[in-house]
C-alpha cells in the first residue's frame, strides 16, 4: 500500500466519526494543554526571578554592610562604647578584596539619607557615592547626559547623576533641561550631568532600587559629609556610627572560580570583623544557581504529572482503538481477502492512532497558549512559551499515539480473514 | 487442454480441538480447474465446503497435499505472499458483498488496486471501465447503502474483477438475493464466463446445476460422484 493512500485512508475513517475522535483525543488534549500552560507559567516566574539576580550581576561577588541586630551583642556593649562606633566595611577591606588574585575591579558604595531641594521642593533622598567604575559593573544605562568620571572623583567635583523616579519626583521638566541644574543637599549644591534608569529591577542588598537614587562621587562625598551617621539609640542617648561602605561590587576575572573567590573574602572579613558579624555577602550566580535548582524540581514534578496525565489519555485512546478493532472487524477481514497484508491493516490503525494523538497534541498546543494568555492577560503574570516546548509536547503527542496504538494495531493485523467471508 | 489454473492434489484439511485432538474436514481431494472454466463446488452444510472456499481463496493452508495456482506451489507461501496472491490472483464475491459502506462506488471497486499499489489515475479509469462493464458506470459516485442488493453485488463483481484475477472465487452470490436478482446475476456470471474468465461458485443451491460446465460435490470432507452425492443428500 502507498503511504498516500495510507495516509488518506486514515484521515477518511478519523473523519468518518468526528465527534468520537474529537472526544478520543480530548485526554491528549488536555494533557498537553496543561503541559504546556504550565510550562508557560513556571518558565514566565522563572525568567522573572532570573532577571532580578542577573541584574546583581553574575560575575559579581556582593559584599554588604550589615548592621546587627540590636537585640543581639549591641545592646549589652553599649557601656564600653567609645563616642564614635566603626561599622561595616572598612577602607582596608577594600584595599585587600582589590589585591586578591581573581578580582578584577571593585566599586564601592556609601549610602546616606538626605533631604534633596529643588526650588520649593523637598525630598528625602538616598544620596549614594559611588565609585565611577559602578555603572560598568551594575549595568546601569543613562537616558540623558553623562555618568561619573574618574576625574569628577579626582577633582572632587559637585556633580551628581539621578535617578528616574527622583527625576520624576523633583521636577516636571524634560530631560535635557534637567542636565546642568543644580540640586540642593544640605550645604552643598550638586549640578545634575546626568540621569539613570535602570531597566529591570535592580536592586542592591540593603540599600533598595537605583532608580531611587543620587549619585555622586566618592572623594566628593569624603569631603563633604564625614561617613559617620548619627542615629537615636533609644531614649536621650544618641549613637554615632561610621561606616565607610556600605556595599562592595566585586567583579572577578574569572566566573568559574567565583566560588572560590566568594570563600576567601569571606574568610578574610571573619577574621578580620571577629568581634561582630556586621557584613554578608551575596553571589548573584550561587543564587541562580540555587533558584535552578528549584526550578529544575519543580519541572520534573510538573513533567511527572503531565507525563500522568499523557498515560492516562494513551490508555484512553488505546481503550477506544480496541472496541473500534471489534467493531471494524468485518472491514479488517474483507481488506484481508481482497489484498492487504498484516503490514498494511498495521500501518492503517498505527497511523489513524498516531493522527488522532497528533491532531490532539496541536490542539492541546493552541489550548495551552491560549490559557497562558489568558493568565497574562487576567493575572498578570508573565508566561513564556519556548518552541522548545511546544514541539517537545507535539513529538510526546505522537510517541504516546505510537505507543498506545502498536498494541490495537497489531491486534488487528493479526484477526483472521476466515471468519468474515462466511459471516452471516 | 491447457495448463490447470487451479490444481489440488492428495489435499486433506484437519483442524485440532482442544487435547490434540484431530478432525480431518477435507480428505484426499483431488481438483484441476482450467482456464475459462465455470466450475460449481456444491455441498450440505458440514461437508467442508467452507474450508475448502478458504483454501481455494487463500485465506487457509492445507495440512497435507498441495495446491497450485497457475502452476506455483502454494503450500509454504508466507502470510505476506499468501496477501499478494489473493490480491493478483483471486477475486473474491461474498454473499453479503462486503462493500466499505463509508466508500463511494468508485473507491470500493479501487479497494484491491490500492493494495496493488496500482497509481490513483490508473485506479480511477480501471474503476470507471469495470462499473460500466457491470453496467452500473452511472453509479460512480454513490455510496452501497443508495444501491438495491443487485446493483451491490454487481459492484462486488466489478470489484473482484479489478486486479484482472485468474480465477473468480464466489461465496453463495446470490444467497440474500431475490429470485429475479439472482437470476440477473447468474446471468452476469455467464457473460463474464463467456467472456473467457474462470469462476469457482461456492453455494449450496441444486437449481444452478445446470448453470456450471462442471459440478464438484462434496460430502463428509470428500469430492463424490453425482450419485453418491445424491444417495447421501436422501440419506
Amino acid at each position: 500500500m502507498r503511504k498516500v493512500d495510507l495516509l488518506r485512508l486514515s484521515i477518511h475513517n478519523l473523519l468518518l466519526h468526528k465527534i468520537r475522535s474529537f472526544l478520543t483525543s480530548l485526554g491528549i488534549i488536555f494533557g498537553v494543554g496543561s503541559v504546556i500552560a504550565m510550562l508557560a507559567i513556571s518558565e514566565g516566574a522563572k525568567k522573572q526571578a532570573l532577571k532580578q539576580i542577573e541584574a546583581m550581576g553574575i560575575n559579581n561577588i556582593i559584599v554588604y554592610t550589615k548592621p546587627p541586630s540590636l537585640e543581639g551583642k549591641n545592646a549589652t556593649d553599649t557601656s564600653k562604647q567609645s563616642m564614635v562606633e566603626e561599622l561595616g566595611l572598612t577602607k582596608q577591606n577594600l584595599t585587600h578584596i582589590q589585591k586578591m588574585d581573581n578580582v578584577k575591579e571593585v566599586a564601592t558604595m556609601r549610602n546616606s539619607r538626605k533631604i534633596a531641594q529643588k526650588g520649593v521642593t523637598q525630598l528625602d533622598v538616598k544620596l549614594v557615592s559611588v565609585t565611577d567604575n559602578l555603572s560598568n559593573i551594575l549595568g546601569i544605562k543613562t537616558t540623558s547626559g553623562r555618568w561619573l568620571t574618574p576625574v569628577d572623583n579626582a577633582n572632587r567635583s559637585m556633580v551628581c547623576v539621578i535617578g528616574k523616579n527622583i527625576r520624576r519626583k523633583m521636577y516636571n521638566l524634560g530631560e535635557q533641561k534637567i542636565i546642568g541644574s543644580h540640586l540642593r543637599i544640605k550645604d552643598a549644591i550638586l549640578k545634575v550631568v546626568g540621569i539613570v534608569e535602570d531597566g529591570g529591577s535592580n536592586t542592591v542588598p540593603e540599600i533598595g532600587g537605583i532608580n531611587d537614587m543620587i549619585f555622586f562621587p566618592q572623594k566628593t562625598s569624603e569631603s563633604l559629609f564625614k561617613n559617620v551617621a548619627i542615629e537615636s539609640a533609644g531614649g536621650r542617648s544618641f549613637k554615632m556610627t561610621q561606616i565607610d561602605y556600605d556595599v562592595f561590587f566585586v567583579r572577578v576575572k574569572n566566573t568559574e572560580s567565583i566560588d572560590h573567590t566568594a570563600r576567601r573574602i569571606k574568610a578574610y572579613l571573619k577574621k578580620n570583623h571577629s568581634k561582630t558579624k556586621d557584613w554578608d555577602l551575596i553571589v548573584p550566580l550561587e543564587l541562580f544557581k540555587q533558584k535552578e535548582q528549584t526550578q529544575q524540581i519543580f519541572t520534573i514534578v510538573m513533567a511527572s504529572i503531565a507525563g500522568i496525565s499523557l498515560i492516562v489519555g494513551g490508555v484512553g485512546i488505546m481503550n477506544i482503538m480496541l472496541a473500534n478493532i471489534y467493531e471494524r472487524r468485518k472491514e479488517i477481514g474483507t481488506r484481508r481477502a481482497l489484498g492487504a497484508k498484516q503490514s498494511d491493516i498495521l500501518n492503517q490503525f498505527l497511523v489513524e492512532t498516531v493522527f488522532l494523538t497528533s491532531i490532539g497534541g496541536i490542539i492541546g498546543v493552541l489550548l495551552g497558549v491560549g490559557i497562558s494568555q489568558a493568565v497574562t492577560h487576567y493575572a498578570k503574570w508573565p508566561t513564556v512559551y519556548s518552541i522548545w516546548s511546544i514541539v517537545f509536547s507535539l513529538v510526546i503527542s505522537s510517541a504516546v499515539g505510537i505507543i498506545f496504538g502498536t498494541y490495537p494495531a497489531i491486534k488487528a493485523s493479526k484477526q483472521s480473514p476466515i471468519e468474515v467471508l462466511r459471516s452471516e | 487442454m491447457n495448463n490447470p489454473v487451479v490444481k489440488l492434489e492428495k489435499l486433506y484439511k484437519s483442524y485440532y480441538l482442544a487435547g490434540n485432538k484431530e478432525v480431518p474436514v477435507l480428505k484426499d481431494i483431488n481438483i484441476e480447474i482450467f482456464q475459462g472454466e465455470f466450475v460449481g463446488i456444491m455441498g450440505a452444510s458440514g461437508s467442508g465446503k467452507s474450508t475448502m472456499l478458504n483454501i481455494l481463496g487463500l485465506l487457509d493452508l492445507p495440512t497435507e497435499g498441495s495446491y497450485q495456482l497457475n502452476g506455483i506451489h502454494t503450500e509454504s507461501f508466507s502470510d505476506n505472499q499468501l496477501a499478494e496472491k489473493r490480491n493478483e490472483a483471486i477475486g473474491f464475491i461474498f454473499q453479503n458483498f462486503n462493500l466499505f459502506p463509508h466508500l463511494t462506488v468508485e473507491e470500493n471497486i479501487e479497494v484491491p488496486m490500492v493494495y496493488a499499489e496500482k497509481s490513483r489515475k490508473e485506479r480511477r479509469r480501471f474503476a470507471c471501465d469495470l462499473a460500466d462493464r457491470v453496467g452500473l458506470g452511472h453509479r460512480l459516485g454513490h455510496k452501497p447503502n443508495e444501491l438495491s442488493g443487485g446493483e451491490r453485488q454487481r459492484i462486488a463483481i466489478a470489484r473482484s474483477l479489478s486486479n484482472s484475477p485468474a480465477f473468480l472465487l464466489a461465496d453463495e452470490p446470490t444467497g440474500n438475493l431475490d429470485e429475479k436478482t439472482s437470476k440477473e446475476i447468474m446471468e452476469m456470471f455467464h457473460e463474464l464466463h463467456a467472456a473467457g474468465t474462470t469462476i469457482v461458485m461456492v453455494t449450496h443451491n441444486p437449481e444452478y446445476e445446470n448453470d456450471f460446465d462442471r459440478l464438484i460435490r462434496l460430502r463428509d470432507g470428500r469430492v463424490v460422484s453425482k450419485e453418491e452425492f445424491l444417495r447421501g443428500s436422501h440419506a
